[in-house]
């Protein structure tokens, strides 16, 4: 009786600190105009291709930036990319939308190193410390943009779509 | 005399030209009995710099007669429980269509959560509540007819009290085509008369056109809360959330009303704790005569929610990082405006009224009352 009394609460403890960890860990949420929709967490995030950026902040004070460039997350998503970015594909959009639903859209040759040497960074780091609240956990940064509108910050999801005429 | 079997009737031009007129006539009735079922399109009115950037549901185009149909029902208090609250009670044209009390009462003379939110302009809003909870019109519509503490009245069966009203039997006919009376197509016209309440026409309109010139409080106000001048990132920003001509961005954000906020607001639906006590940005349109302000309408004038943004912001682990940097850093609890700038924002807020919205009969109860009456 005891031993059975051991294993349900050892079941239960294990499936709340599971629900826990689900609950709690914030998540990239990748979809649309996608092969995979993926939800990524700053863990999937370190086994990307990383990079890094230097770049002014409001602050105007010269800050390290480090993360994903935005291009190989759309890779691992399986979007037309590369050799595929031609045709009906360049009449795509990446909006990238906030916590507060903010949302602003990229478009696909400025973020691919076929078209643009420009690196636009999906960031988890700031002078190798984790992005402060407000900011993170995940922030666009993108140095080519000389104002700051589309440096998004606590970025929830990144969706591709056709644009609509 | 016999007739010769190939033997072909003369038909005189007379004959031709009454035959003609006779089938004109026949087409014209024809096409008239065909409009009553296709509805004339209602012509939307707003300014290029609004944009386009809303979506009318194929399935229920804005016409004349469902608008006329939508703005009958609105004004209706048949579609309470009690036959006392309509969607007007709450939502009063004078007020932007909001009421003026901090929470309304309904049927069981309990109140409301929330303070009632003016209905300017929700063609383009995509996210409709304090929460942002509901996407649609017609999704909305029918919310404050199911809660108890409202209308206390399913559209269902507001559509069963309407079906032996020779009024309403005739409206539903013009907009839908035949008489059958249904909650989903009384929510539907609903959504078609919201859809028309556009806000377009207040001073600040006529200034972005060129009509109007601000008087100098009011470009101080407006050249402040538009952040014009602003010479560093460390600035008044209202704009962020407010600006736009629509004078919103769809943003949820939790503006430092309370450290430990008893309404969780987004949070309560998208269950994330970051969104503790964050709620939708609504419009500064006609934000003189909306009060009281927030949504729990905590304050009664401008005056006391310039001095909540000067003085008062609360920090928490969701303040606004927009307002947190601006405005909590260093130990401060708000932008730290002077009287001056408080008063020049508060001039540039009244220009904000549009008294032809407030005014508008189209908008109004309809000219014939109540069921015709």
């Amino acid at each position: 009786m005891i031993r059975i009394f051991f294993v349900a609460s050892l079941v239960l403890i294990t499936g709340a600190l599971a629900f826990a960890q689900t609950a709690e860990e914030p998540t990239l949420r990748v979809s649309g105009e996608v092969m995979k929709p993926l939800s990524l967490t700053a863990g999937d995030l370190s086994r990307m291709p990383q990079a890094k950026i230097k770049a002014k902040d409001h602050d105007n004070v010269e800050h390290e930036y480090g993360g994903v460039p935005l291009v190989e997350i759309l890779r691992a998503a399986g979007v037309t990319l590369g050799k595929q970015l031609r045709g009906e594909n360049l009449a795509k959009y990446v909006l990238v939308a906030a916590a507060d639903n903010y949302q602003a859209l990229y478009a696909l040759p400025e973020l691919d190193p076929e078209f643009t040497d420009d690196v636009v960074l999906l960031a988890t780091t700031v002078d190798s410390k984790p992005l402060p609240k407000g900011e993170g956990p995940f922030r666009l940064v993108n140095p080519t943009d000389k104002k700051h509108a589309r440096w998004i910050r606590e970025i929830r999801s990144i969706n591709v779509h056709y644009a609509k005429d | 005399m016999e007739r010769s079997g190939t033997a072909r009737r003369k038909i005189s031009k007379q004959q031709l030209v009454v035959a003609t007129l006779f089938m004109l006539m026949l087409s014209t009735l024809s096409f008239r009995a065909g409009s009553s079922r296709a509805s004339d399109p209602y012509p939307l009115n707003y300014p290029a710099y609004f944009g386009n950037r809303f979506v009318i549901p194929a399935d229920n185009p804005i016409t004349r007669e469902g608008v006329r149909l939508g703005r009958a029902l609105f004004y209706d208090p048949l579609l309470s429980s009690n036959g006392k609250v309509s969607c007007a009670t709450c939502h009063q044209q004078d007020k932007a269509f909001s009421d003026g009390f901090r929470f309304s009462i309904g049927v069981d003379s309990l109140v409301t959560r929330r303070n009632s939110m003016s209905l300017a302009n929700l063609l383009w809003v995509k996210n409709l509540f304090w929460d942002g909870r509901s996407h649609s019109l017609e999704d909305q519509a029918s919310i404050p007819m199911f809660d108890v503490h409202e209308m206390n009245q399913p559209a269902d069966l507001s559509a069963m009290k309407l079906r032996s009203d020779k009024y309403y039997q005739q409206l539903f006919q013009d907009a839908f085509g035949d008489r059958k009376i249904t909650g989903d197509r009384l929510i539907k016209a609903l959504a078609q008369f919201e859809r028309t309440l556009i806000s377009a026409g207040s001073p600040y309109d006529h200034y972005l056109t060129g009509a109007y010139t601000p008087s100098q409080e009011e470009q101080r106000g407006l050249d402040l809360f538009m952040g014009h001048n602003a010479s560093s990132a460390a600035q008044v920003n209202c704009s962020h959330c407010h600006g736009s001509p629509r004078l919103m961005v769809e943003l949820f954000h939790n503006n430092g009303l309370d450290k430990e906020p008893t309404d969780h607001g987004r949070e309560d639906v998208t269950q994330d704790r970051a969104d503790r006590g964050r709620f939708r940005v609504p419009t500064l349109r006609n934000i003189a005569v909306t009060a009281p302000y927030m949504h729990d309408g905590r304050f009664e004038t401008l005056r006391q929610v310039l001095d909540h943004y000067s003085d008062h912001v609360q920090t928490s682990e969701t303040l606004s990082s927009f307002i947190a940097d601006a405005a909590a850093s260093d130990g401060r609890s708000g932008y730290l405006l002077t009287d001056r700038q408080k008063n020049d924002i508060i001039a540039f807020l009244n220009m904000l009224t549009d008294t032809t919205f407030l005014t508008n009969p189209d908008f109004g109860p309809p000219q014939k009352g109540i069921r015709g009456k």
